[in-house]
């Protein structure tokens, strides 16, 4: 009985025996750090499509969501295997992931805004647009994308 | 094997059941101040809220004698506040102070904390059966970490160049630099690390309410047999939990612009001709970190006061709740859409006009819970048996107000009415009407209902009938002129409007809101009266079920004390609504389910 | 145990608790949850600054150091490092709280010693890389002349690189000697500080290479505030999660959790670590990755 403390809890967590337990722990480490590498490599690819002549804003930003995904997965695996919630019941699963989903809102709307907020300043405020747009070096072929391309 | 493991609450001693283990001999210290006993902590609340409630309340009346007799001079002002009220006249710095100081007070510090403080530490125990909160000493720095955020806003209004003066919602730049204003010198500084506190105090509080709910019910209280107060307690601590610590984002930003020459919040100022440094920020980014927290409040305001009206009108009515599950799952449907919905404060920021038409549907959508609420009080007080105590009238006031106020919300919640009534007092009178005064309502409810079981006796009803009476005309006398005021473009937050020819037609209007305020402050000071007279000498209780309710909290001794209950803690076999019931006026929920008992 | 057991239990009925969890780990749980929500603040708001600026830094010019690097240009390192350590630390976490599943208390010991270190490890690389950006000094137009100037809460040097080569000549003209000497110098490591600063103005500007040091104008504000304000908030929950760590070692040592017959707390402690590693994983994202 190790929770002699706690009437609340009705099942016994169960005991992983220390091979498994060593071999899973062992397993997400590799696999959190290769996704860390990945992450820098495309970090690295970004960098080296910026520093070329003509930035491919479509192909940085494909970059810059492959990362976001991956990291959403690193994530994943640091909730689920090192705080040990994948081996929770459903119930706490769910309480912890659905209140996340509110995240979604939250992103969508204060980026949109933020973005709707620049177009606005650069439509009413000519002095805002001219002194801030980044001048090309080599004569601009279309406006920059909002995540896109710097510099 | 789960069996054998399955042990449970109600089976280990009462003394022996305890985290920390109680109830040997007390200090007055450990009894009163420094107390882990969720009834006495909830009182703590109580008494700091109604100090709150009369030093906010005052402030109204203050800066109501401005609005409502701009040119009179009160000598009697200046004995009080000095060069505050240089004159007798109320200077316009004090003014804003005033409002500003009236806005958090109420919002933050009574209907906040004040409210679900109180009812959700006294009742979420007694009436889920458990022997107290999840974690009593997490509970007790609870209180304390609002203590502290106490003293401090207080001592905010000592300092010399007075407390916050950018209105409730701390908008900046007027709040981010010290030269916007005298209270922006130090004062903001002051709100900002009280709120700070205060959010460390309702996250404590929220986390234990919510795991107290969800983790320590007694045997047999699965959650569709909860009281709806219990319901409406657990949404309002997973509001609080999710959408205070924005704020305390936002506002340590704010602190960073005002403190450490960041630019989170300033961008392209210029002061006195001067143009600042800050650059890159933006103003209506706060916006939206307040009212990411901001709408969520109000329902964190509202809910434990629907809540509390829902079990009260069917107590009092000897019926049960209409719609039980539409009652939950429209309190499901607005804690949800809270969060959805904070940027209809800010149609007119600029919002791209897209996004604000999202906000409006999402806005108007409240609508649907909310009503179907309405319906169903009204339907649970329909041919009802109905005992008109002081907290049934509250609790009827509750949705006379909710209604009228909740109808403006569908004005203001469409963008293109709210771009030509945003600012006016059609906004003050609406959300005074539908969160402020109804929320006082639910909280008076409680009071008067709970009173019994906070301190074994009970209030006077007589004052409770006039307190009732004046207060509900008082409120519609205060607040139904201000929609046409607002209507008619007369802005809130102006010191003095007798400079335009328009608002002249509303001298007399606004004097006698003036008056009224005065006599439903004094009102209010009578409740005090009542409330603490009867603490002492009120009316003993000497039955264990006054009301003649079914939830548990009424299975406990007349005065419970640490623990709660003196042997097990009951098993519970029925949901909380059994009254009029197969003949019975009402089944408590520790009665077993008899055999031919008809269903409900 | 079986996971029949596991369905059948009619977990929301009351007397029990429906995530078969103790009180203290739910409530630590929705903490983190809050926790959740006030590091989501943050880098939502950055988010909502960046997408409101025409131009942003580009983080790859900016975290480019390393220590003992030198100028060297390396993108990604030392963060890459950083991030490392944090792993690392959250894995000896994991072993902490297994070897307090099994009470093995030198076991806890060990393991949380090792992620104090990790924790201090990862403090220290922030405060380097900290004071490298406060004192750095990079070239900027500012009006009309070059100024040096570091990243920090009330400055940003990042802003578009000058090609305006006219206009960098006048500045050039308009720039003290003082900023002269360390112009060069960051450029030309043959010629010590003295040694420049004895040089004549003219000969300073001569040895000014555009191609070489990059110009630029001065950045958004608001990058430092965000990348101070949100690193330095993560740094604080790393610097109160080592706090805990030492006093969890201290209870173990004391026999706290032997005689109280289980190491739940040391649970709780880890998910508070495992926490602050996750808020870096999105921190990292934010700041280094994209």
């Amino acid at each position: 009985m190790q929770h002699p403390a706690f009437e609340e809890v009705t099942v016994q967590h169960e005991q992983q025996d220390d091979a498994a337990f060593n071999k899973k722990i062992r397993k997400t480490t590799i696999l959190l750090s290769v996704i860390t590498v990945i992450e820098l490599a495309l970090g690295l690819a970004i960098y080296t499509i910026h520093k070329g002549p003509d930035p491919n804003a479509t192909l940085i930003l494909a970059f810059k969501g492959m990362i976001c995904i991956l990291t959403l997965a690193k994530a994943y695996y640091i909730v689920s295997v090192f705080m040990h919630l994948g081996d929770e019941i459903r119930n706490m699963i769910m309480t912890i992931v659905v209140p996340l989903l509110l995240f979604i809102w939250f992103i969508i709307a204060f980026i949109y805004d933020g973005h709707s907020y620049k177009e606005l300043r650069n439509e009413f405020d000519k002095h805002f647009q001219e002194t801030t747009t980044p001048v090309q070096h080599q004569p601009a072929e279309k406006p920059q994308s909002p995540v896109g391309g710097k510099e | 094997m789960s069996e054998a493991m399955n042990i449970h609450p109600g089976t280990t001693a009462a003394v022996a059941v305890h985290h920390d283990g109680h109830g040997h001999h007390q200090s007055f210290i450990s009894k009163y101040i420094f107390s882990q006993d969720h009834k006495t902590i909830s009182k703590q609340f109580l008494i700091t809220g109604i100090i709150w409630a009369m030093i906010g309340g005052l402030f109204s009346v203050l800066f109501r004698l401005q609005l409502g007799f701009p040119d009179q001079s009160f000598p009697i002002l200046e004995t009080f506040f000095g060069h505050w009220a240089k004159g007798g006249h109320i200077q316009p710095e004090f003014y804003y102070a005033l409002i500003t100081m009236h806005g958090t007070i109420l919002v933050f510090f009574v209907l906040t904390a004040g409210m679900s403080g109180t009812f959700a530490n006294f009742l979420i125990p007694l009436q889920v059966g458990a022997r107290d909160m999840a974690s009593p000493f997490l509970n007790m720095l609870s209180y304390w970490f609002f203590f502290l955020a106490s003293i401090i806003m207080l001592t905010s209004l000592f300092i010399s160049t007075g407390p916050a003066a950018g209105g409730w919602t701390i908008y900046p730049p007027l709040s981010a630099l010290g030269e916007a204003s005298a209270g922006s010198i130090h004062g903001m500084d002051y709100w900002i690390i009280s709120m700070a506190m205060f959010i460390v105090s309702s996250l404590l509080g929220g986390i234990n309410y919510i795991t107290t709910i969800l983790n320590m019910r007694t045997r047999g209280m699965s959650m569709t047999r909860m009281p709806l107060t219990m319901w409406a307690l657990l949404f309002t601590a997973i509001l609080g939990v999710l959408s205070f610590p924005v704020l305390l984002s936002g506002v340590l930003l704010l602190f960073f612009d005002r403190n450490l020459g960041t630019s989170f919040y300033l961008s392209d100022i210029v002061v006195n001709g001067q143009i600042l440094p800050n650059e890159g920020g933006s103003a209506i980014l706060f916006q939206h970190l307040f009212w990411f927290l901001g709408h969520p409040e109000v329902y964190i305001i509202i809910l434990p006061a629907m809540g509390i009206v829902s079990e009260i009108l069917s107590v009092n009515s000897r019926k049960p709740i209409f719609g039980y599950m539409a009652m939950v799952g429209s309190l499901f449907a607005i804690t949800i859409l809270a969060f959805l919905v904070w940027a209809h404060h800010m149609f007119v920021t600029g919002l791209n006009p897209f996004l604000g038409s999202v906000f409006v549907l999402l806005t108007l959508l409240i609508a649907v819970p909310s009503a179907i609420k309405v319906f169903n009080w009204l339907t649970t007080i329909w041919r009802g048996n109905i005992r008109f105590t002081p907290a049934t009238l509250f609790s009827i006031g509750f949705v006379s107000l909710f209604i009228s106020g909740g109808l403006t919300g569908i004005f203001v919640g469409n963008s293109t009415i709210d771009i030509h009534i945003h600012d006016t007092m059609f906004i003050v009178a609406h959300f005074h009407i539908v969160m402020g005064v109804a929320a006082f309502f639910g909280m008076f409810s409680g009071l008067y209902h709970w009173f019994p079981k906070m301190f074994g006796r009970y209030m006077n009803n007589t004052l409770g009938y006039i307190h009732f009476w004046v207060t509900i005309v008082g409120a519609y006398l205060i607040f139904w002129p201000m929609h046409y005021q607002g209507l008619a473009g007369m802005p809130r937050r102006y010191l003095d409007k007798s400079g335009w020819a328009s608002f002249n037609q509303f001298t007399e209007l606004d004097k006698m809101i003036t008056i009224v305020t005065i006599i439903v402050f004094a009102v209010q000071l009578m409740f005090v009266f009542n409330f603490f007279y009867s603490i002492f000498k009120g009316r003993k209780v000497n039955k264990l079920n006054p009301w003649g309710a079914t939830t548990l909290e009424w299975t406990t001794p007349i005065r419970p004390g640490h623990g709660n209950w003196e042997g097990e803690i009951p098993e519970v076999h029925r949901w909380a609504y059994d009254y009029g019931k197969d003949g019975r006026d009402f089944i408590p929920q520790t009665e077993k389910i008899g055999e031919n008992e008809s269903k409900h | 145990m079986s996971t029949t057991t596991v369905h059948k239990t009619k977990w929301w009925s009351g007397g029990k608790s429906p995530f078969n969890l103790e009180y203290g780990k739910v409530m630590m749980w929705y903490f983190l949850m809050s926790d959740t929500f006030t590091f989501g603040a943050f880098l939502i708001s950055y988010g909502s600054i960046r997408f409101s600026q025409n131009t942003w830094v580009d983080h790859n010019v900016v975290f480019s150091a390393f220590p003992g690097a030198g100028h060297a240009n390396l993108p990604l390192a030392f963060v890459s490092v950083m991030t490392f350590i944090l792993i690392i630390s959250s894995v000896t976490m994991v072993l902490a709280v297994h070897a307090g599943h099994k009470g093995n208390k030198q076991g806890v010991i060990k393991w949380l010693l090792w992620t104090i270190l990790g924790g201090v490890a990862f403090l220290s690389c922030q405060a380097w890389e900290w004071h490298h950006l406060i004192t750095g000094e990079h070239a900027v137009l500012v009006n009309g002349q070059i100024d040096l100037i570091g990243q920090t809460m009330g400055a940003n040097p990042w802003g578009n690189i000058v090609h305006d080569q006219a206009a960098l000549t006048s500045a050039l003209a308009n720039t003290p000697h003082e900023t002269l000497v360390h112009l060069v110098h960051s450029q030309d490591h043959s010629h010590s500080i003295n040694q420049l600063a004895a040089m004549s103005d003219t000969q300073l500007r001569g040895m000014v290479d555009f191609a070489e040091i990059h110009v630029r104008e001065k950045g958004p504000i608001a990058f430092g505030g965000y990348f101070f304000g949100i690193t330095g908030f993560h740094g604080f929950h790393v610097f109160s999660g080592v706090v805990i760590n030492i006093i969890m070692v201290i209870m173990t040592k004391k026999d706290v959790f032997k005689k109280r017959g289980h190491y739940l707390m040391i649970e709780k402690a880890g998910l508070y670590w495992h926490f602050v590693d996750l808020v870096w994983v999105f921190v990292f994202l934010c700041f280094y990755l994209i």
